[in-house]
């Protein structure tokens, strides 16, 4: 596994961004840059980070993509992690991991709706 | 306890956790660990080998199976010659660091698995040893 293979899509103004399956550390970290660089290239209003895939969410994992949450925030973007498998959230809980206001969604296609209530309500707020 | 071959992987650098992950994976599978569990198992192990690729710099990790009176299982030896663990009753505590990571390896392994010996001696290493056990 490498940072290549980390596919990135811009849709509308919406990054979804893929993790793979059991990625190492550098994979991890290039990742979150690539998401940040992406953010700026595409001008996001936000990011669905599709986790559906990931077998371990790790500590160190789980403190990175709160980092790049908190990140694309600073960036003036929202994120929603979506489809996180039962015994991954099962297992994060027991750690003793928080994703504190994370907002999460079941799948990819509640996290674009999600987003996109969000983006146009806030333009019309 | 029966005794069986353990797999070891050394552990010195980053990548040995994801081969590490692979090995524990395929033996908890094989033993028969319902997804959930197996989860839990690899989870655990990337924690501790983590922490002695963090603390340590290298160390080795040894998987194998178990068997104690009726129960089946699968344990896991993680061990360094690192710089060991000066307070361990601090280590075990949810929050604490020496470290820039969270805390919560070793306490979160421990609720994961059934069972967790910690020995360490300062300037010699640290020994962790835990066990999950098949429930039938």
């Amino acid at each position: 596994m490498t940072a290549e293979n980390i596919s990135v899509i811009s849709l509308r103004n919406l990054l979804l961004v893929t993790v793979p399956p059991d990625p190492d550390d550098e994979t991890i970290s290039a990742l979150q840059q690539k998401i940040l660089e992406s953010m700026a290239r595409h001008d996001a209003r936000g990011l669905v980070l599709d986790i559906s895939t990931v077998q371990t969410l790790d500590s160190f994992f789980a403190r990175t993509v709160m980092e790049t949450v908190q990140m694309v925030a600073l960036m003036g973007g929202r994120t929603v992690l979506a489809g996180m498998r039962a015994d991954v959230a099962v297992t994060a809980t027991q750690l003793g991991l928080s994703i504190g206001a994370t907002q999460t969604a079941l799948d990819v296609d509640r996290a674009f709706d999600l987003l996109q209530g969000e983006i146009q309500g806030g333009r019309t707020a | 306890m029966s005794i069986a071959l353990a797999d070891e992987i050394r552990i010195d650098s980053e990548s040995d956790i994801v081969v590490a992950r692979k090995l524990v994976r395929d033996t908890a599978t094989s033993l028969g660990f319902g997804l959930t569990d197996v989860t839990r198992i690899v989870t655990a192990a990337s924690e501790l080998t983590r922490n002695i690729y963090i603390y340590a710099g290298s160390g080795i990790m040894r998987c194998r199976p178990v068997a104690s009176d009726a129960r089946r299982g699968v344990e896991l030896v993680f061990e360094d010659k690192g710089p060991g663990i000066a307070d361990i009753s601090k280590a075990m505590t949810p929050g604490y660091t020496t470290s820039r990571g969270m805390g919560m390896g070793l306490p979160g392994s421990k609720r994961l698995m059934d069972e967790m010996d910690l020995k360490s001696a300062v300037g010699q290493g640290t020994t962790v040893v835990v066990r999950k056990w098949l429930h039938k």
